[in-house]
């Protein structure tokens, strides 16, 4: 015991003077400055061409984002249109009748979920567009990314500006909650200008074509086609005109196959111009999380999907008759795939988006069904459609119908006893065929609704549901922006 | 040791022969001293012979002798207890009942670093015994302070494992972890699920700041102590055994519409929407399934205790063993935990003693999916479990689509998620007492944990959405290095007999590390689990990520403790702390002072004659705390570097980092300052005990993060700041009756009640409004909203005025989107013609005004009976529940039963369309009266006679029975009006997630309330 004691007493004194002084050689400074474990500093970032590099790729890589690709966008820029049904089962995500029959109320989720995914997109340009000019690398590359994310903060504002009108213009990263957070509404003149403005300068810097270790980012011809794309918006034809003539002699072309134009195979194919670039990566599945096959798919497949956003009745009885784009935009049940999968003849809708569809056998389990499909955003047949609108609202049939011809003669795929080539030169007459044609050339391409409010025929179209000239032009502002703005942003008329 | 015994002896013998000389009738008077209400016999109780100096103590069995004489008084007096006085009438016998005084003034109440008597204390502090902890059914001791302390209020959350809420005195701070502090022989912990209700022999609850102060950097939240049990020196060893067996009964179900009536239901739901009924028939349907009988079960639990405690004059010891097997009221789910306690105290000088704590923990979980609990409310009773060949019952075959596309059982059965935890955790130290007044303490404590999480999914079919085509294994694993040091030096002195004075200084170390490693690997085996190993996957599918988290804390405190004649005290403290959070920030370090005096009245010559008050005390304090329960380094802004940011050209990845959150602002620390103004009293030789307090707190700067527009780009939409000033007032009341009836009746009832007012002083955001609430359980709509005036986290909406029974009805009404026969109609608030957003305010309060609890203990012959009873009132709940939908989800047999269902059925509730987003925005429905009341505890107890036992050779053995929540009132219509945070998987706890106590109240999908009903065994040899 005594020798217990002993051992005891001496482990006892060095402990407590091994704890005094470790703790009070502890308490300096250094002892408080913990840096963040296991993640970086804003501070380390946008030093070096790498950080310049990462940063742009941080733009394309949420450009898949759900709010980009997904629900948002779908409520947001299809469901309204005479071309999309709801789909799925009838109870499911029913918030989509409301944007389908214009009762939309602006507390509705995807509302802002669509408006937070464009800032968003807005912010990750802003961050390379205010940081990168300061970073000492290669003058030319440097240049490039500018153009790159001034193409992309382009793309969302137009987004924004068809989808709410005058929105509030963002054009650096917030600073100050005192001064620049909480911005107004800018105008739709405001808007649109600043969109040109980027599109002018990303146009005299990016690059026809890229190696093919860059393929998927922002071209020239992606800025000129946007441009004459948000030029067609306001009626400047012809600006449109001269963007797309540039366009057409850039070595674009139109594969020979529509049906085509949307699989695999043909991503970043001669027709694209731009496409937000998906992929599975099986150890990724972080970066595989594009869920825009997805929420498309047809329902009740295993590799299909939940089967929102389908061909309408009305879209299938619009195409001409034997017009091939009808089957290769629609699946209907019962029919087999050229891919060579069968769709059950019974289930949940009559018909599918095709344009959407991954065959199924693609499918990874426990990854997002379709999440390898790029999302055409931007082809060139639109190139064509804009010309020829252009053109024939300029009174220069000719060229309108040239243009009009070639994208139909595609579309015949060698069959000359289908889709007549139009050869009326009555403006009004070619203007209508010219209207057709674009709704069954991008049918499902989120781009019919607001065409058809460009149109300036919204109450023709969608008069039959609750869409009211004067309010449904633009969809609400969400709710709660307009509640944490206290007031600064004004809602739509009409909400 | 020896001379002191030899001193004594030569004392007493003193004694003896001066009482021998003055009285001749001398007699030998024995017996023993016991508890009144837990049986237990008493050591080192007191007996004095009344108006002598004659005295002695029971022994270590409560077993004493004396010699007096035959007519004299003895007067039995034990700290904690009323003090006996019985004539000796001649008996040689007199077995001596003690009734415990609870509020006693004389007792000593632990507080910060130190013990004080509670006489002493000038701040707000309660206690509990280690026993009335025990004793409950509670298998988290947190669970145990319910209703028994005024102003602490606890929320179960039920889920075996998991760790009740609790709240004192009102909500204090708003981010991050609102649990108080728990500080267990030292050791600073954020839960202490690990922790034996058996082990412990004493928890105070430090209420106000002045008490809490002296743990200024994280007694924002209130502080719990808890000391743990320890041998005594010089006691024989003692074996206790105590167990309990019994089952859990889930009370209150929410009935929910029959097969029929969710078809009827859902066919007007489609036709509202614009499609075709669902079902054909509905007719043939029948009651259909009930999925809570299905799933729900009554659920077993037992759980053993074994310790052994002892000591000589040099050591003690207490060795505990604990043993707990929880069944979760859903099938299949079990918690078992293993604990081991060890604490060992050695004089080793006559001047230095040392020891140690170790507590060793195994809890071992099977888990359900956390989305089980929604899944039961919203699954469609049309839907069979099992169809006639076999298989699972499936939505998909009545087409029902999202919102009920499950069938609950197969959830349950194709789920293999285990989680474990293992740690040891505890401290060591050295105590030395030198130059007469002076100690000097120096402890090491920490903890050493394991979290291990383990989900498998199975490749399998069970229905049409619930399948998976590949196997996938998810490994988690989460490492917890804790440490602290703390030195104390503590001064004790008494100056010219009046002056009492007690100084404390100290110095203290911590550091706070955590380490997560997750990985994943798909197509994995499964023949058993020996094959759950990530390099049976495939190679291609294995990811791998980790996090982790580095928190210090350097701090150095000091107190001064000083009293007068027992009649005037003040005490004051200040400690400055720093925390690596605040580092690099304009206040890496922060102060907090407090002061506190008290007034003992009835201590004054004035007093001496009035015969009302056995004891009056008035105290008053102030104190500052902090709260560095924060995000860590909330001044830095971070880059996002996740996959979804990766850059994907020509099928390559490339990394993409970005900023996508707003530079926070200069975050420095959310302060509390708080004044507490109290009196106890005591009444008829302290039967009667009464305390009250009235007290204020406000929390300035408090730190957590609001939404921020959406225009501004960033990936949460939201920002963290000091952002608001908020205070909390309250008052508390408890009192306490203690007697013993000349039948033998002894008894005790105690009664306690706070309220408690919460305003928010001002938003830092300016006039801005912070609304919250949007957890996609309101359809992402804000629900809640903080500004200046009101209490925090208010509900806010619309008025409901009625029902639309018709469309001539919504043309003459003001002008409302979406509006639709059976829809809410909304008030106008501002008279404008059409409801806009204008229009919203405020529909609820979820801050409970008023908690109170009644305790009554009573004990006759061999029986015992204790009867708790608590409540809540004055408080609201949001039921999210009921517009929580995406599809075809089941009601509640009450909303099918009300629902419209064309014109003049209802005026007050809306349509099957209910989860439509016009009807689904947050209002004025959705709110009701959150209060209730319940019996929280019966328990009826025998202890064996004494006869028996002797033979035995059993010192004690107590039978009882006890029923926990068995009855409880309250007029919600969901499941249970102490709506908790929704819960969560396992799994998903690991990461840090932060509740937000701006989405108070708001009911989405809580556990469902039980009652427990136990039989137990109390043993002692």
């Amino acid at each position: 015991m005594k020798q217990y004691n002993n051992l005891y007493k001496k482990a006892a004194l060095g402990i407590s003077l091994a704890l005094s002084i470790g703790t009070v050689a502890s308490c300096t400074k250094s002892f408080l400055d913990v840096p963040e474990q296991g993640k970086q500093q804003s501070t380390v970032f946008w030093k070096t061409a790498d950080d310049a590099t990462a940063g742009v790729n941080a733009i394309y890589g949420n450009l898949r984002s759900w709010e980009n690709t997904a629900f948002p966008a779908i409520a947001i820029e299809s469901m309204g249109s005479d071309d999309a049904d709801k789909g799925s089962t009838a109870s499911d995500a029913s918030f989509f009748l409301q944007f389908d029959q214009f009762t939309i109320d602006p507390d509705q989720g995807n509302i802002g979920g669509f408006w937070n995914g464009q800032y968003r997109n807005i912010n990750y340009t802003n961050q390379v567009l205010d940081n990168v000019p300061g970073i000492a690398m290669d003058e030319n590359l440097k240049a490039r990314y500018l153009a790159e994310a001034k193409f992309v903060r382009a793309f969302s504002y137009f987004r924004l500006v068809r989808a709410f009108g005058g929105v509030p213009l963002r054009l650096h990263v917030p600073k100050d909650a005192n001064t620049d957070f909480n911005l107004p509404r800018a105008s739709v003149t405001e808007v649109y200008a600043q969109i040109e403005k980027d599109l002018t300068e990303a146009a005299a810097v990016l690059p026809p074509t890229y190696s093919a270790a860059d393929i998927g980012r922002a071209t020239k011809g992606a800025a000129l086609t946007l441009h004459a794309k948000v030029a067609m918006y306001q009626k400047k034809w012809s600006d449109v005109l001269a963007y797309t003539n540039t366009v057409m002699g850039m070595g674009y072309g139109l594969l020979p196959n529509y049906e085509k134009v949307f699989r695999i195979e043909n991503e970043n194919s001669i027709e694209s111009i731009f496409e937000i670039q998906c992929a599975l990566l099986p150890n990724n599945k972080d970066a595989s999380n594009s869920q825009y096959s997805q929420v498309q798919g047809v329902r009740g497949i295993t590799g299909g999907g939940w089967g929102f956003n389908v061909p309408s009745a009305n879209l299938a009885a619009a195409y001409e008759t034997g017009d091939p784009r009808r089957d290769a935009t629609i699946i209907f049940r019962g029919e087999t795939t050229p891919s060579g999968d069968l769709i059950p003849a019974t289930g949940d809708n009559p018909m599918y988006n095709q344009k959407s569809y991954v065959p199924f056998s693609l499918f990874v389990p426990n990854f997002n069904e379709g999440a390898q499909q790029n999302v055409r955003m931007l082809r060139y047949s639109d190139v064509l459609l804009m010309n020829a609108e252009a053109a024939n609202e300029l009174n220069n049939p000719t060229k309108a119908i040239s243009s009009l011809e070639e994208v139909r003669n595609r579309a015949r795929q060698g069959n000359a006893t289908i889709l007549p080539k139009v050869t009326t030169t009555d403006q009004a007459e070619l203007r209508k065929a010219i209207y057709r044609e674009r709704r069954v050339e991008f049918a499902m391409e989120f781009d019919r609704y607001f065409d058809v409010i460009r149109q300036g025929r919204g109450t023709e179209v969608f008069g039959s549901k609750e869409w009211k000239a004067g309010r449904n032009e633009v969809w609400p502002i969400p709710q709660t922006e307009i509640d944490l703005s206290g007031g600064v942003l004004v809602q739509n008329p009409g909400y | 040791m020896k001379r002191f015994f030899t001193r004594f002896s030569v004392l007493s013998i003193l004694c003896l022969l001066f009482t021998n000389t003055a009285f001749a009738q001398n007699i030998t008077v024995k017996g023993v001293v016991t508890d009144g209400l837990d049986k237990t016999t008493i050591p080192s109780v007191s007996i004095m012979v009344k108006g002598s100096t004659t005295g002695v103590q029971t022994d270590a069995n409560g077993r004493y002798s004396i010699n007096t004489t035959a007519n004299s008084t003895l007067v039995f007096t034990y700290v904690g207890y009323v003090t006996q006085e019985i004539p000796v009438n001649g008996q040689g016998t007199i077995n001596v009942v003690l009734t415990p005084s609870s509020q006693q003034l004389e007792q000593v109440v632990v507080i910060g670093y130190g013990t004080q008597r509670k006489i002493d204390v000038t701040g707000a502090v309660a206690s509990l015994k280690g026993s009335e902890i025990s004793k409950q059914a509670s298998t988290n001791p947190v669970g145990a302070l319910q209703g028994k302390i005024a102003g602490v209020s606890i929320t179960n959350t039920g889920a075996p494992g998991s760790s009740p809420q609790i709240r004192i005195r009102g909500l204090g701070t708003i981010f991050g972890n609102q649990a108080p502090l728990y500080v267990v022989d030292g050791v600073w912990y954020n839960d202490i699920n690990f922790l034996n209700p058996g082990d412990i022999e004493n928890m105070s609850v430090l209420k106000d700041a002045s008490a809490q102060s002296i743990y200024g950097i994280r007694a924002a939240n209130g502080v719990v102590l808890i000391t743990t049990k320890k041998g005594k020196s010089g006691t024989p060893t003692t074996i206790s055994y105590d167990a309990y067996a019994g089952f859990q009964k889930v009370t209150n179900k929410v009935k929910m519409a029959n097969a029929e009536e969710y078809a009827t239901f859902t066919n007007e739901l489609a036709v509202l929407n614009g499609g075709n009924p669902v079902f054909n028939n509905t007719s043939n349907l029948g009651a259909g399934t009930d999925w809570y009988d299905q799933i729900l079960r009554n659920a077993f639990v037992t759980n053993h205790n074994v310790s052994v405690a002892g000591g000589t004059e040099k050591s003690t010891y207490n060795i505990s063993l604990g043993y707990l097997d929880q069944d979760g009221i859903i099938q299949t789910n079990n918690y078992k935990r293993y604990t081991a306690r060890v604490s060992n105290d050695i004089q080793l000088l006559k001047n230095l003693k040392v020891g140690y704590n170790i507590t060793g923990v195994s809890g071992k979980s099977k888990d359900v999916p956390a989305t089980i609990y929604h899944q039961l409310y919203s699954a469609a009773p049309s839907v069979p479990v099992f169809k006639s060949d076999g298989s699972y019952g499936d939505p998909n075959d009545q087409l029902l689509g999202d919102g009920a596309n499950f069938n609950p059982q197969a959830s349950l059965d194709f789920f293999n998620q285990q989680t474990k935890q293992n740690s040891v955790t505890g401290n060591i130290f050295a105590e030395l007492k030198f130059a007469k007044h002076f100690a000097f303490k120096t402890s090491f404590g920490g903890e050493f944990g394991q979290m291990e999480n383990r989900k498998y999914n199975p490749k399998y079919y069970a229905t049409y959405a619930q399948k998976s085509d590949a196997s996938i294994l998810d490994i988690k694993r989460v490492e917890t290095r804790n440490w602290i040091i703390e030195n104390t030096l503590t001064y004790d002195n008494t100056f010219s007999e009046n002056h009492n004075l007690t100084v404390l200084l100290g110095q203290s170390a911590q550091s706070n590390k955590a380490y997560t490693l997750n990985a994943s690997a798909q197509n994995v085996p499964f023949n058993s689990d020996a094959d759950l190993y990530l390099s049976l996957g495939d190679a291609a599918t294995r990811s791998v990520a980790d996090q982790g988290s580095l928190i210090k804390f350097a701090s150095y405190f000091a107190r001064a403790n000083y009293s007068f004649k027992n009649k005037y005290m003040l005490n004051a403290s200040i400690r400055a702390d720093g925390a690596s959070q605040f580092f690099g920030g304009n206040e890496t370090w922060g102060y907090f002072p407090s002061v506190g005096t008290g007034w003992v009245i009835t201590n004054e010559d004035f007093m001496k004659n009035q015969t009302v008050f056995s004891s009056l005390k008035l105290r008053g304090s102030w104190g500052m705390i902090g709260n560095a329960s924060v995000p860590i380094n909330p001044s830095q802004q971070l880059l996002d570097q996740t996959g979804n940011l990766v850059a994907i050209f020509n099928n390559t990845p490339f990394t993409g980092k970005s900023v996508n959150t707003l530079i926070p602002p200069a975050i420095v620390w959310e302060k509390g300052i708080g004044t507490d103004i109290g009196i106890e009293a005591a009444f008829l030789s302290n039967r009667l005990t009464v305390e009250a307090d009235v007290y204020s707190r406000k929390t300035s700067r408090a730190i957590f993060k609001i939404p921020v527009l959406g225009s501004l780009g960033t990936k949460d939409n939201d920002l963290l700041g000091n952002q608001a000033d908020i205070q909390n007032r309250g008052v508390e009341l408890s009192a306490a009756w203690t007697n013993t009836t000349e039948g033998g009746l002894n008894y005790s009832i105690g009664g306690n009640i706070s309220y408690n007012a919460n305003k928010v002083l001002n938003v830092l955001s300016g006039e801005t409004p912070i609304y919250s609430g949007s957890t996609g359980i309101t359809n992402g709509s804000l629900a809640t909203r903080t500004v200046a005036g009101d209490p925090i986290g208010m509900f806010y909406g619309y008025k409901v005025a009625g029902i639309f029974q018709n469309a001539a009805e919504i043309a003459n009404s003001p002008t409302q989107a979406s509006a639709a026969p059976g829809g809410f109609k909304y008030v106008d608030l501002n008279g404008d013609g059409k409801i806009t957003s204008a229009d919203r305010t405020v529909i609820g309060n979820p801050n409970p005004k008023y908690t109170y609890g009644v305790n009554t203990n009573f004990a006759y012959k061999n029986f015992d009976l204790a009867l708790d009873f608590q409540g809540v009132a004055g408080v609201d709940i949001y039921n999210a529940n009921l517009a929580y939908r995406f599809g075809n989800e089941n009601i509640t047999k009450d909303f099918f039963d009300n629902r419209w269902h064309g014109e003049g059925t209802s005026n007050t509730y809306p349509s099957a369309n209910i989860g439509a987003s016009a009807n689904a925005a947050p209002n004025s429905f959705y709110v009701s009266s959150g209060s209730y009341f319940r019996v929280r505890n019966a328990q009826l107890g025998y202890t064996l006679p004494d006869g028996i036992l002797n033979k035995w050779k059993i010192k004690k053995v107590r039978i009882y029975a006890n029923a926990q929540n068995a009855i409880n009132i309250f007029g919600y219509k969901g499941f249970s009006p102490e709506v908790g945070p929704v819960p969560t998987d396992n799994a998903e706890k690991i990461k840090t997630t932060i509740p937000n106590s701006l989405n108070a109240g708001l009911d989405a999908n809580v556990y469902p309330l039980f009652a427990t009903y136990n039989f137990g065994i109390n043993l002692t040899f």
